[in-house]
């Protein structure tokens, strides 16, 4: 097992004529925590689309512990061990919380519609130990007590985090947050980050994090890239990320760089 | 709860098995094809209810299960105890395959897709004279139960009540089980389902399939029941009986397909008497579900009675009889 987790190379990747990705180069190490900034419109969303198989990029490769992911299938791609959740909330919304996260364990089980509609000695066994390890995952995050609320009845919030217990249930390898604080009050983003640290720490589960919350990302990341207009325009540690040059400017615009300077 | 779904379905199957005691030919016939319609939308509910597939290919199923059983005795001479499972299956076959195109459109395509191939399975009963016997249709053998001391109507209603049964328990325990899941999490969000490594076009074709099951089998039953297959059986409206069904007892529930097709055909058969109000009142019924009550009859019957819940997970056990709403969980530390 190598340090080295996610390796992207110089992918290229446009839509049309609009050219999104423009030779994007990283490398992910496990496990930390890694965050991915940038101003809108700079391709974080569609780079994290890429590396989950939904779009496929024209050039360049990306490696999941040194096995080439570009050309699968989404669902292939998760049953290599990446997790992700999106920058809207996708729980099921006919299903309860329980059986939400029930879902997330798809890839960990193995009864089929047969052995399940003749009830089976196995399949009983299999859907009880499901159920059994989704409890302990809405335990891990603190949301024990929802576990029968239909989805939809959670607040914003909280489908969140069913969201992310949901994806690191399957045992994932490394998993991609898609702007997991947006809407987050100043006491939620407090549990959010002590959240991502444990799933670090105690799952020892790589992390990907888009977010435009810079006090979260400057906290809780190892190490943080910085796209701008499809490039990379800086990585490494979040101090030195946040004195660069380039990247104050992607933010504010030369004009308002010489004021910070000056100020 | 002593209205809870097991018990209800308990007292209609005791009094389902003792009608051909009381009933005349009529009412065993009618009795007969309310199991069949049970299950073609037990079928059909697992394709649209669950997994969210807006196909309209279930009365072209029907007759492909209706045809494929008859047409098997006719030609290659197999007895019926072959030939109607074997339609069950080609049923099945042709309803995965289907599936395909549903890989690639959604919603309003998908129907309409669907719709064009019910057609076309139409145009080939009509015009394939050869094998199908065109438009006048054609006789199937009479069904004989021989050895045995009982009649054909009595025979066949006890063979389609036992299959209800069977094919009822094992809907139920597919859809609270990884597959149902699976099902659900198709319908709600297939690119969430994707990347939980839930391959869309195998639960998709899983889903077409076991509702191809369902209805070639109902079709092999339908066609034993007639004693006779012609196209016009399985055509549009056909079709919309079916999605009746489902929206009368409510989609996404095996209990609600179960009460939406008893009273879906018992509603038609007692406005058999008087003709021309047979189609106004069955589109007023329809546009009154859809309008006031989206979720079908099981909505109503969830809110007065207990235990007619269809979670997607075999319930462990009595300590969820009472669900916990706020219930304080000492255990919670990290909050």
């Amino acid at each position: 097992m190598s340090a080295l987790l996610l390796s992207v190379q110089d992918l290229h990747l446009s839509f049309g004529g609009v050219r999104v990705l423009q030779g994007v180069s990283f490398d992910v190490r496990r496990p930390e925590i890694r965050g991915l900034i940038g101003p809108n419109g700079a391709g974080k969303t569609t780079l994290l689309n890429a590396i989950c198989g939904i779009y496929r990029p024209q050039q360049g490769s990306i490696r999941l512990d040194g096995t080439s992911v570009i050309g699968r299938k989404p669902s292939d791609i998760a049953q290599m061990g990446l997790g992700r959740t999106f920058q809207s909330s996708q729980l099921f919304k006919g299903m309860t919380v329980l059986e939400n996260l029930m879902t997330g364990l798809h890839r960990q089980t193995t009864t089929g519609f047969l052995s399940a509609g003749f009830c089976l000695r196995r399949g009983r066994d299999e859907e009880a130990r499901t159920e059994e390890e989704a409890r302990r995952a809405l335990h891990f995050v603190g949301m024990s007590e929802f576990a029968d609320r239909p989805a939809t009845a959670l607040s914003f919030g909280q489908q969140r985090v069913v969201e992310i217990a949901r994806t690191l249930i399957g045992d994932p390898k490394i998993v991609l947050l898609d702007e997991p604080a947006v809407g987050l009050s100043i006491n939620r983003l407090a549990e959010l980050d002590a959240l991502l640290r444990r799933i670090r720490d105690q799952k020892g589960v790589t992390l990907i994090l888009i977010e435009h919350v810079i006090r979260l990302v400057m906290d809780v990341c190892d190490r943080v890239t910085v796209l701008d207009s499809g490039r990379v325009i800086a990585d490494g540690a979040p101090v030195a990320v946040r004195n660069d040059q380039a990247v104050i400017e992607a933010y504010l615009g030369k004009e308002l760089r010489a004021r910070h300077s000056a100020s | 709860m002593p209205f809870g779904r097991r018990n209800v379905f308990l007292a209609l199957l005791a009094i389902g098995a003792i009608i051909p005691a009381f009933a005349n030919g009529y009412q065993l016939f009618v009795g007969n094809l309310v199991t069949i319609y049970i299950l073609l939308a037990i079928g059909l509910n697992i394709l649209v209810g669950y997994a969210g597939q807006l196909a309209f290919a279930n009365a072209a199923m029907f007759g492909i299960g209706a045809y494929a059983t008859g047409l098997l005795q006719v030609h290659l001479g197999w007895p019926f105890w072959i030939a109607f499972p074997s339609g069950g299956l080609v049923a099945a076959a042709v309803g995965t395959l289907l599936a395909l195109p549903a890989l690639r459109m959604s919603g309003l395509y998908l129907a309409l897709s669907t719709l064009a191939f019910a057609q076309a399975t139409q145009w080939v009963f009509l015009h394939w004279e050869r094998v199908t016997f065109g438009a006048g249709g054609f006789k199937t053998p009479q069904l004989s139960f021989a050895p045995l001391p009982i009649s054909k109507p009595i025979g066949l209603y006890y063979v389609s009540l036992g299959l209800v049964v069977l094919l009822y328990v094992f809907a139920r325990h597919v859809v609270t089980s990884r597959t149902g899941r699976a099902f659900v999490a198709v319908r709600d969000g297939e690119i969430a389902a994707e990347s939980l490594g839930i391959d869309l076009l195998r639960y998709k074709a899983l889903a077409f399939g076991i509702s191809g099951f369902y209805a070639g089998i109902a079709g092999g039953l339908y066609s034993a029941l007639l004693n006779f297959v012609a196209p016009e059986g399985y055509d549009l409206f056909q079709m919309i009986i079916h999605k009746a069904t489902i929206v009368v007892g409510g989609m996404g529930s095996i209990a609600g397909s179960v009460i939406g097709a008893a009273i879906i055909i018992l509603v038609l058969e007692l406005l058999r008497e008087v003709k021309g109000l047979q189609e106004i009142a069955f589109g007023a019924l329809l546009v009154g579900f859809v309008l006031f009550m989206r979720g079908g009859l099981i909505t109503v019957l969830r809110r007065y009675l207990r235990g007619w819940e269809e979670p997607l997970r075999i319930k462990g056990g009595e300590s969820t009889e009472t669900p916990p709403r706020a219930a304080p969980q000492p255990s919670v530390v990290d909050k």
